[in-house]
């Protein structure tokens, strides 16, 4: 009994030991060298074995497993009380898209449909998608990710398939502030590790557009998550923060539900959203990501993803993205 | 039962104090009655006060009464099964880790000291992040390592590293808990005088029998209430899995909150249900407490 015992706690010390040496030795021999990615010739035959090549991997699968956080409505968002269709495919511990509903949903239901596969969905937080290193848990993430330098680091992106203008939100009474500029020195919020915190520290950059910033010296609170940001700066004119910079269909979409803020000034720079796969996949992800960007742009020249965006903001969103030229990010 | 005990001897003089014991068991019987009466008037009134609370702050309860059903069905019975299965596995790692600590081998000591230490020393969130991203790590380099040395199994042995979710949030849980009830696990089995050590030793038990037929027996009634405890702690601090998107009480309620933008109702929901939870389990322990201490009753 003794032994066993001291066997099973060998084993428990063993594992940790490996998991805290494994974090940080494999990732540098991980990253894949630039692929090279034409857009408009069709895709080639892998030049890997089907078994080595992500593309076939999923396709053989049969669904397209899609990683969204349904805490950003109305990008992705739950459906209380749904019904998990009796027919699908998807495993039991990942949700069906019955079982949630937004734009990054339909997206990704419609990018599965053209390539004849179920979407199902798994729901891990947001900093664990960005992070890459996905250990083949799922196939690809369709949640309205900014393209960044940094993500570019670990993710592949796909053609964009909306873009998201960033806009500064103020008090409804407030009349100090007229324009962005106003809020050099004042205590703004937005959420930690997003573009938002980015732009405020000067940090930011886009691929493919040149970024001007407005603010100086602001006092930044993070926050998890916009709409916490969004409830401080509600609860009153400099109570908790000034103003906030979000999303502006975000911003926009809390005014709706009846919060006392206004949009101060134009949006002040413009982000480029689309799919994002994890670079560590143990399979070549380089011809999922060219047939990917295929079916985006697609989705852009038929005008499906117009149609989405009108739906779901009312506003033209996708042109922008449709225009962009993804071999400037040079993956 | 006390009264019978009290009764009179038959075939013997009524005892003149026989009255007196009744009326003083009667008044005891009242003052008990009075006091939990007060008890329950202060807890409405507390009641009353989390109340107009709610009541300020415009909590929309209508909104609540229409989505608990759906944030309870789906989160509680995830809160509940990671935390029964967690807490099953802690106390079987704090039982072998009390057995290390109170070992005089001293791999078995170092490793439990080393695992106690380690584990109640490092926030559990953090484990969670290790297990659920570290691990996988390991398994690759476990697989790259095999296919190096042609050992193809090791590529097998890599993918059981994949933890998902729902089996990194127990592990880690296990883990966390299973180190804090070792400590638990050991004031527990010292509690019991050497004296029955001893007798077993003479009455020629083995060190296994002794702990098994003895020592074990007696302990659990000391440790079942911490158990308790902890359990209760682990239901709660089972909302840290929804870092990894299981679908338990937090997450449901934060997500339903995001969509609507409900925070308050949805966080007070929540919160309700977890105390309503830990009130069964409470409940339930106090059961178990009573099942076990039969023997001490006099």
């Amino acid at each position: 009994m003794k032994k066993l015992h001291i066997l099973a706690s060998v084993l428990v010390v063993l594992s940790l030991l490996l998991a805290a040496c494994g974090g940080g030795a494999e990732t540098p021999e991980e990253t894949q060298p630039p692929v090279e990615q034409p857009i408009e010739t069709q895709p080639t035959e892998p030049a890997v074995a089907p078994a080595e090549d992500k593309l076939a991997e999923v396709m053989a699968r049969g669904i397209l497993i899609v990683s969204s956080d349904p805490a950003y409505p109305p990008q992705s968002e739950l459906v209380p009380n749904a019904v998990r269709p009796a027919d699908t495919k998807c495993a039991t511990d990942q949700k069906t898209s019955a079982e949630l509903q937004g734009f990054d949903i339909d997206v990704s239901v419609e990018i599965a449909k053209r390539l004849g596969l179920e979407a199902c969905f798994v729901t891990p937080d947001w900093t664990l998608i960005t992070a890459g290193n996905w250990a083949d848990r799922w196939d690809l993430s369709v949640g309205s990710m900014t393209i960044t330098p940094e993500r570019m680091q670990n993710l592949f992106f796909s053609q964009p398939y909306y873009t998201t203008p960033a806009a500064f939100f103020v008090y409804t009474d407030n009349t100090s502030f007229t324009q962005p500029s106003d809020l050099s020195g004042k205590k703004i919020g937005a959420c930690t590790g997003c573009t938002y915190d980015a732009y405020l520290s000067k940090t930011l950059s886009i691929p493919g557009e040149e970024i001007n910033f407005v603010v100086d010296d602001a006092v930044f609170s993070g926050y998890e998550t916009d709409s916490f940001a969004l409830d401080d700066l509600a609860l009153g004119d400099g109570t908790r923060l000034d103003a906030v910079l979000t999303a502006q269909p975000t911003g926009v979409q809390a005014i709706q539900s009846g919060k006392p803020l206004k949009q101060l000034g134009d949006p002040v720079y413009f982000e480029y959203l689309a799919a994002a796969i994890d670079k560590a996949h143990s399979k070549d992800p380089t011809s999922f990501v060219q047939k990917l960007t295929e079916v985006i742009q697609q989705m852009h020249a038929d005008g499906t993803l117009l149609g989405l965006s009108q739906k779901y903001y009312g506003l033209d969103l996708t042109t922008a993205a449709g225009e962009f030229d993804v071999s400037l990010l040079g993956q | 039962m006390a009264v019978e005990a009290l009764s009179p001897p038959v075939g013997q003089p009524p005892d003149p104090d026989y009255q007196m014991g009744l009326d003083l068991m009667a008044f005891q019987q009242k003052q008990r009655r009075i006091l939990s009466i007060k008890i329950a008037v202060v807890w409405l009134v507390l009641l009353g006060f989390v109340i107009s609370f709610l009541l300020f702050i415009e909590f929309d309860f209508a909104y609540v009464v229409e989505n608990a059903w759906f944030i309870i069905k789906e989160g509680a019975k995830w809160t509940i099964i990671i935390s029964v299965v967690s807490i099953f596995f802690a106390t079987i790692l704090a039982l072998l880790g009390a057995l290390g600590r109170l070992s005089k081998n001293s791999i078995a000591l170092g490793i439990s000291g080393f695992y106690v230490s380690l584990f109640r020393g490092t926030p559990l969130l953090i484990q969670i992040y290790v297990i659920y991203l570290g691990l996988p790590q390991v398994g690759k380099s476990l697989a790259l390592l095999g296919a190096s040395l042609g050992l193809p199994f090791l590529s097998t042995v890599g993918d059981w590293f994949i933890l998902t979710p729902i089996q990194s949030g127990v592990l880690a849980l296990s883990l966390n808990y299973g180190a804090y009830m070792t400590e638990i696990f050991r004031a527990g089995l010292q509690s019991i005088h050497h004296g029955q050590n001893e007798a077993a030793v003479s009455l020629g038990l083995s060190r296994w029998q002794t702990i098994r037929r003895v020592i074990l027996p007696q302990a659990v009634r000391i440790i079942i209430p911490d158990i308790g405890n902890q359990f209760i702690a682990m239901q709660k601090d089972s909302s840290l899995v929804s870092i990894m998107g299981v679908w338990e009480l937090t997450y449901m309620a934060n997500r339903m909150a995001r969509k609507d933008i409900k925070f308050m109702e949805m966080f007070l929901l929540a919160a309700a249900a977890y105390w309503v939870l830990t009130i069964i389990s409470s409940w339930l322990e106090g059961l178990l407490e009573k099942r076990l201490s039969h023997a001490y009753e006099r």
